[in-house]
């Protein structure tokens, strides 16, 4: 005997569940028996009502009913069930009498899948009921299957549709999913004809000519097609079909019609993406490539010449750093669309087109792109001489005249525009893009807002220099440069009362120092936005030290002449500190005696106005310049510098010490600040000490020190007054000018 | 033909031991022990002992539709007597149903009643059988 049935077992693998009904208990109990013994678990029951109660406990795999019974037969019984929800599929085998024809008749009539004519061949009634699950298990793998590939299909916008030839059109059957895709509803007809309205007019005779010709070959028929549905929403359609044959004969066709709409979308999106700046909508680096490969060719095989111009933004830097990056984007996607307009810009390139040797469409290729940051290039696919490319640098020269509007205020760009043609200056685009390149930085070297031609001089004039220069420019963006900071010490009072700031070029693990790089930045012009930086790289430190250690003092930061010229200096330093949030008076710019003489004209009027804001002036290498102290007496200065040429002879030679004494002299009536740097030894300090110069810097205190290192300077030298300078300075009996903090 | 199943099948091996042997069908009972091979669910008896049960219930029945001339009772009777008989292995009841049966269902008259009264006797000697087979075994 079997075990007890268990009807809560995954019915696939284990027993399978039967529902036995039969009046006769002899027959239920053998039958019953018999069939445990084969492997089935049995649900004894001997009516119909009390079959159609069982079925509210179990759900059984298959039924076996017999066909007469009192009360409720079996074939009531099966029509029962089969209106029972859940139950239009289980299999039911009637069990009949041997010349019981018309219990067959009215089994199957009733719903039943099957007869069985009772028996004691066990084995007979086992071999049917066992087939009888077999398909009723392929059914329901079946149904699963299709109910997947209708859900799978309707996914992804995809359904099937059947075609017979026929009269007219010939005869079209869609499936609902397919129905779907041309938005109609499952039970929707669609004939040929409506389908074929919804391709556009344009659309239409070439793909029934197309559809002729497919159909008279019995062809494979692959195509996307553009419709308008009837509530005019526009999609495009994937069709793809195979013919069907019935003896040799092509019947028709049946295939998919699949909703490619938003593929299309995706992928032309892509495309764009792929091959377009993200900003400016302008062809990208990647698309200028492709373009100037293929301008290039063009170029070789046609024997004509071909331009590319490499165009810089000046000072655009500036706009990025006192604006934000917001307005600079702003000013980019404007610089964008003026360049666009200097040259004959296509957008599309008619990729097709170019192959056919002797047409103008590789004027198609002519564009302005973005190389990335403030870098664009445009392609003159086909030029006659050196004055074409001119002609065009000029106009975006022009071009950038007007005023550009971002964050509400009027910005002057202007650029520099190097031009390299093909095949004079190069055969391939490396080179050209190395030349041209060249040719820009010789335009900004001459003063920018302008254009230069490349020739082989202008790459003689020293690679490395070229090259120095080159990654100089880029320094800032590449947060090559650092800020090093040397204390100021008021040795009386034996702390530290100002910093001064110095430019280091982190270039590649080596510190370059300033006097490798500060020439050549004055020289072209760079050290405009390297001077930029410095004030708001001093600003930013100035807040993190008030955070750290309450930092309170200033930041000296030098400052060539040419800075003070610019009418925006007192705005840029006004953004700077406020930016950081810190006060004017955290800043104090440093101006050479001979800078301050060269130009002092046209350097008193910032200086004025710096002052009226806060921020402080120092005479810095005061003593060697151009002495006439008359301005000493106009200017709004605070502070003189000693030379250290007279610093380091201090002790030595008693010149010196005259020199440096009259200048604190000098300085004391005036009521300025003096401060003298260069600062070695004791012996120097003990000098200045007595001389009545109690604020110095140089080595004796400390180098320039990283930002980071200051804090730990301060707390291991200074507060805890181990230094040998402190002693000696606190020793003396000189007068008190500052308290002890 | 009217050799009593009894002495027909007395000595089937297979079936010999049983016992109800002798007196039903010698291949239905080894079809049954088939069932239970080791006989330890005691298969058989239960069987017989239903079968036996079943047999007088539906008699009974049959004898007030016949008094009640209930054809449609009758054919019940007889339809599941015929099939529950061969199970068991006893033939002869089960062919004397399936032919009333089917003169019930054709509406044929003739030596219907003889047919009735067969089975009464052939029931009676059959339960009188199973009976007495089933007293030493409790």
């Amino acid at each position: 005997m079997s075990t007890p049935s268990s009807f809560s077992d995954d019915d696939s693998t284990g027993r399978p569940r039967l529902l036995l009904v039969d009046d006769d208990e002899v027959n239920l109990m053998l039958t019953a028996v018999a069939l445990r013994e084969h492997g089935f678990d049995v649900v004894e029951v001997s009516g119909g009502a009390s079959a159609l109660a069982a079925l509210d406990d179990t759900t059984p795999d298959l039924i076996a009913l017999d066909a007469l019974m009192p009360g409720m037969d079996g074939f009531q019984t099966c029509q029962a069930m089969r209106a029972l929800p859940g139950y239009a599929h289980t299999p039911v085998l009637m069990l009949t009498g041997l010349d019981d024809d018309a219990s067959i008749t009215r089994a199957y009539r009733a719903g039943a899948t099957d007869f069985f004519v009772k028996s004691t061949q066990w084995s007979l009634l086992i071999g049917r009921l066992r087939y009888m699950l077999r398909a009723s298990r392929t059914r329901i793998e079946l149904e699963r299957s299709k109910f997947k590939l209708a859900r799978a299909q309707d996914l992804a916008r995809m359904g099937s549709f059947d075609w017979r030839r026929g009269e007219r059109m010939g005869e079209l059957w869609l499936s609902p999913e397919a129905l779907h895709v041309f938005g109609k509803k499952p039970g929707d007809g669609v004939a040929m004809r409506e389908l074929l309205r919804m391709v556009g007019a344009g659309q239409r005779r070439g793909l029934l000519r197309m559809l002729n010709e497919v159909v008279a070959h019995n062809a494979v028929f692959a195509t996307d097609v553009s419709v308008t549905l009837a509530d005019a929403r526009q999609r495009v359609v994937h069709v793809e079909a195979e013919a069907e044959f019935e003896h040799g004969h092509g019947i028709g066709y049946t295939g998919v019609f699949q909703d490619v709409t938003d593929r299309r979308v995706a992928e032309d999106r892509i495309r764009h993406l792929a091959n377009f700046d993200a900003l400016t909508g302008l062809p990208n680096r990647r698309q200028l490539i492709w373009r100037t490969e293929r301008a290039l060719e063009h170029a070789r095989r046609l024997g004509h010449r071909a331009a590319l111009l490499l165009i810089d933004l000046d000072r655009f830097k500036n706009v990025n750093d006192t604006l934000g990056h917001a307005a600079g984007d702003e000013l980019l996607m404007e610089v964008a669309r003026r360049l666009r307009g200097c040259v004959r810009h296509s957008d599309q390139v008619m990729e097709g087109a170019l192959e056919a040797a002797g047409t103008r469409t590789h004027r198609t290729l002519e564009a302005v792109g973005r190389l990335g940051g403030d870098e664009f290039v445009a392609l003159l696919p086909e030029v006659t001489d050196d004055t074409d490319s001119e002609r065009v640098a000029n106009r975006i020269l022009d071009a950038m005249r007007e005023p550009i509007f971002v964050a509400g205020q009027e910005c002057f760009v202007t650029a520099s525009v190097g031009i390299a043609m093909f095949p004079r200056d190069g055969l391939n685009l490396a080179d050209l893009m190395r030349n041209s390149d060249v040719a820009m930085y010789s335009a900004k070297t001459a003063g920018r807002n302008s254009s230069a031609v490349y020739s082989p001089q202008l790459a003689g004039r020293g690679r490395e220099k070229i090259e120095l220069e080159s990654h100089l420019h880029k320094a800032i963006e590449r947060n090559e440069l650092v800020l090093h900071y040397q204390p100021k010490i008021d040795v009386r009072a034996a702390k530290m009362v100002g910093v001064e700031a110095l430019m280091r070029w982190q270039r590649g693990g080596v510190l370059v120092p300033p006097g490798d790089f500060i020439p050549l930045a004055e020289e072209t012009g760079l050290i405009v936005p390297l001077s930029e930086w410095a004030v708001r790289e001093a600003a930013r430190q100035a807040k993190i030290w008030q955070q750290q250690f309450g930092f309170a003092d200033s930041i000296a930061v030098n400052l060539p002449s040419r800075l003070f010229e610019r009418s925006d200096l007192v705005e840029n330093i006004h953004q700077s500190v406020a930016a950081y949030g810190v006060p004017h008076k955290a800043i104090l710019l440093e101006i050479t005696e001979n800078n301050l003489m060269k130009d002092l004209h046209n350097v008193s009027l910032s200086l004025h106005r710096l002052n009226e804001i806060g921020v402080e002036i120092s005479i810095d290498d005061f003593g060697t310049g151009y002495s006439s102290l008359a301005y000493l007496t106009t200017l709004p200065i605070s502070e003189l510098k000693i030379d250290r040429s007279f610093v380091r002879d201090l002790g030595i030679t008693p010149q010196s010490s005259a020199v440096v004494s009259a200048i604190i002299a000098l300085a004391r009536s005036l009521g300025l600040r003096v401060i003298a740097e260069g600062v070695e030894n004791l012996r120097q300090m003990d000098v200045l000490h007595r001389l009545g110069c109690g604020v110095m810097q140089g080595f004796l205190f400390a180098k320039a020190l990283p930002p980071d290192d200051l804090a730990t300077w301060l707390h291991e030298t200074v507060l805890p007054r181990k230094a040998p300078w402190i002693g000696a300075a606190s020793d003396e009996p000189a007068p008190r000018v500052l308290g002890r903090a | 033909m009217t050799t009593p199943a009894v002495s027909e099948t007395a000595s089937a091996p297979a079936s010999a031991g049983l016992p109800a042997a002798g007196v039903l069908d010698a291949d239905a009972l080894a079809r049954l022990q088939e069932l239970d091979p080791a006989g330890n669910a005691g298969l058989v008896a239960r069987v017989l002992a239903t079968y036996t049960n079943s047999l007088q219930r539906h008699l009974a029945e049959l004898q007030a539709a016949r008094r009640n001339a209930d054809v449609q009772g009758q054919r019940h009777v007889v339809h599941t007597l015929k099939s529950s008989s061969a199970s068991v292995g006893a033939l002869k009841v089960s062919t004397l149903c399936g032919d009333i049966e089917r003169k019930l269902r054709d509406g044929l008259t003739d030596s219907l009643e003889e047919q009735f009264e067969e089975l009464a006797a052939e029931a009676a000697r059959l339960l009188a059988a199973l009976r007495q087979a089933s007293t030493p075994n409790p």
